[in-house]
């Protein structure tokens, strides 16, 4: 999502500055050309940004902004002509004793940490394997990086068909391995097994993402360390604990950060593979909000979660950054 | 301490020829100085005793033992390099203890302990042990990198151009301590830089690196004052040695077949009046003493003189020759 907005804001300000700059050069009488030679540099900067500042402000701010005033009230985004009340905290009070949705917390959490968990160590070690320069190491980086490169569209409807207990390239090679025949198990139809085949598909996509910044971070680590350390009689084990992982560990902190924010509000995965289910087990937040919003159409308690969930995230990824501050001072 | 032979020691990569067939002994308790341009193959020379680079022929003994075979770790060596490579987020007293928490040392907690503060006095930097090593000036890190070398007692101290990273004033300070460590140590050190007054200061002998080839070896004086070639010549003095054409000054003592004269300041002598053969073209004020610029003929050359010898640009002055080193065409010394 970020990345769609960001290039909005960036072709809105070339289009401006370069009808600017056009309307300027293109035989513009006198008086008008020397106006804009004579702009200030502060305001040429503002006339850069005012588009992305606007532009943020009626698809971010302003959304934000109205939703906060709808949390409070009774709207129905159904019956917008319906007389607009005043509930005061209810809507908040509502959703927060409301065991439907702390079961979707919980789903989320369980989540979050396992695909981070799995896609930093994964990540990690395939960083660390990459980076020893062998040939062909670019190739290989660039195959792993695949994944990531597709759409969620593409990659969720994929696997359903690996998923397939007949059919499906996964349950055929599970049994391969264990003995268990393939259609003894449904991966997306099991209460138990359904979260893991959306935290499996999750790790595949974007461990590759994990990898990438760990491996700039391993990267960064100029080779003279290591040979320091090597001079110094320190084994691979303790150049790994003592050197690899100190100074690669805010880029892995970095990656945790990202990977966390983005799902938090892991949607796509889980609507394409399971659409919540089987019953509700894989509901997460983001699927709940939606049908707070748009199947049960009340706008203002969505509102009031949707807030909850943003400063849930705002404040442990603020407390977050604050620790990767100071790692990265150390 | 130990002493350190290295014998037709050669080292390609790819194309280029790094080192190629050094002999070099360094005797126990020596300090040798390797001397050379970018390019030459000090660093190489001192990469490979250290074992981080293979070499393609030849024997490296340290002590007496052939390491070829042995890795870094093996060679008990102490490499300075010439960034600063602290470990980064380890304190002062964490990274001089490094080398010390080895399994391979068996070291008591005591013992590294008054192994640190020891040499943390030594070098100068007791009163930072508890800092991060990011947060010292270059110098100080400099120091801690030097004292990481020498906890740890090797055969042979490795440096490469520790100290070309620091100002003029601090390497200055630096080099003198250096010395003083190496004396009271009476540390073996291979030590590689390609400042003259370094190498002139620190080496009891220096060698001539040229394109891969230890060109002379010898005590600073005889390499200054005997230098085999004109390359030689050329790596110490300051200012540099004239190197003129044969027929520019004739003293008529040159040897048959020279063809290049080497004139340092102490082989040209100036007369004011009589036979002007020179003309000053600048005179550079240094304070204590004058860079002059003179021209003979199509020929410049720089010298130091007096600061209160009356010339200024335009004067015309006689120019001799006073013993100064004949080359041949070749550019080795003639004799």
């Amino acid at each position: 999502m970020p990345k769609f907005r960001k290039e909005t804001q960036v072709t809105s300000v070339t289009d401006t500055s370069s009808s600017i700059l056009g309307k300027a050069a293109q035989a513009t009488p006198a008086p008008l050309a020397s106006r804009i030679r004579g702009i200030s540099d502060r305001t040429m900067a503002w006339l850069f940004i005012t588009p992305a500042i606007v532009l943020l402000l009626a698809i971010n701010i302003f959304p934000l902004i109205w939703a906060v005033y709808l949390s409070f009230t009774n709207y129905r985004a159904n019956r917008p002509n319906a007389p607009l009340e005043n509930v005061g905290l209810s809507n908040y009070s509502r959703v927060l004793s409301d065991p439907n949705i702390w079961q979707a917390m919980q789903t989320t959490a369980h989540f979050v940490f396992w695909t981070i968990f799995l896609q930093t160590l994964i990540g990690f070690s395939l960083a660390y394997l990459i980076d020893r320069k062998f040939r062909g190491h670019a190739f290989w980086t660039t195959v792993i990086l695949v994944p990531m490169m597709l759409s969620p569209a593409v990659v969720g409807n994929f696997w359903r068909f690996l998923y397939q207990p007949q059919i499906g390239l996964f349950n055929y090679i599970v049994s391969f391995l264990t003995g268990i025949p393939p259609s003894s198990f449904e991966m997306l139809g099991s209460v138990q097994l359904s979260p893991w085949a959306i935290i499996i598909v999750d790790t595949w996509m974007w461990t590759p993402y994990v990898m990438l910044i760990c491996l700039a971070g391993l990267r960064s680590i100029p080779d003279y360390i290591y040979e320091a350390a090597e001079v110094d009689r320190a084994s691979l084990w303790r150049q790994f604990w003592s050197i690899t992982l100190p100074m690669a560990l805010p880029f892995i902190m970095l990656a945790v950060l990202f990977r966390g924010i983005e799902n938090f509000k892991m949607f796509d995965m889980v609507t394409l593979l399971t659409g919540g289910g089987p019953g509700s087990t894989t509901e997460v937040a983001s699927i709940t909000l939606k049908r707070e919003a748009f199947e049960s159409w009340r706008t203002g308690r969505a509102s009031a979660f949707a807030i909850i969930l943003f400063v849930a995230v705002f404040g442990l990824a603020n407390i977050y950054v604050k620790a990767l501050n100071k790692v990265k001072q150390r | 301490m130990a002493e350190v032979i290295l014998k037709g020691i050669s080292k390609s990569f790819g194309e280029t020829r790094a080192v190629s067939n050094l002999d070099l002994i360094i005797a126990d308790g020596e300090c040798v100085v390797l001397l050379g341009p970018t390019g030459a193959g000090k660093t190489t020379t001192l990469r490979l005793i250290a074992g981080l680079e293979r070499a393609d022929s030849g024997r490296i003994t340290i002590g007496g033992y052939d390491v070829a075979q042995e890795a870094p770790a093996g060679r008990d060596v102490a490499f300075v390099f010439q960034q600063y490579s602290l470990y980064p987020h380890l304190s002062v007293y964490e990274n001089l203890a490094f080398p010390l928490r080895s399994p391979a040392r068996r070291l008591g907690k005591d013992e590294i302990d008054r192994r640190v503060r020891d040499v943390a006095r030594m070098v100068r930097i007791d009163h930072k042990l508890e800092n991060r090593s990011t947060r010292l000036s270059g110098g100080e890190m400099q120091r801690v990198a030097i004292g990481r070398a020498l906890v740890r007692r090797p055969s042979i101290f490795l440096m490469d151009e520790p100290l070309s990273s620091l100002d003029a004033k601090l390497r200055a300070e630096l080099r003198l301590e250096l010395k003083r460590i190496q004396k009271e140590l009476g540390a073996t050190l291979l030590y590689v830089t390609h400042d003259q007054i370094e190498a002139m200061t620190m080496a009891d002998r220096i060698g001539i690196l040229a394109e891969g080839r230890l060109v002379q070896i010898g005590t600073p004086r005889d390499i200054y004052s005997n230098p085999a070639n004109t390359h030689v010549a050329a790596r110490l003095g300051q200012p540099h040695i004239n190197l003129i054409p044969v027929d520019v000054l004739p003293d008529g003592r040159a040897p048959a077949g020279t063809r290049t004269v080497g004139a340092r300041t102490e082989h040209l002598e100036i007369s004011l009046g009589g036979n002007a053969n020179a003309q000053i073209d600048w005179v550079e004020h240094l304070g204590d003493q004058n860079h002059l610029h003179i021209r003979v003929g199509d020929c410049k050359l720089i010298t130091l003189a007096n600061p209160y010898l009356p010339v200024k640009p335009g004067d015309k002055i006689g120019l001799a020759l006073k013993n100064p080193l004949y080359f041949g065409a070749d550019g080795n010394r003639m004799y």
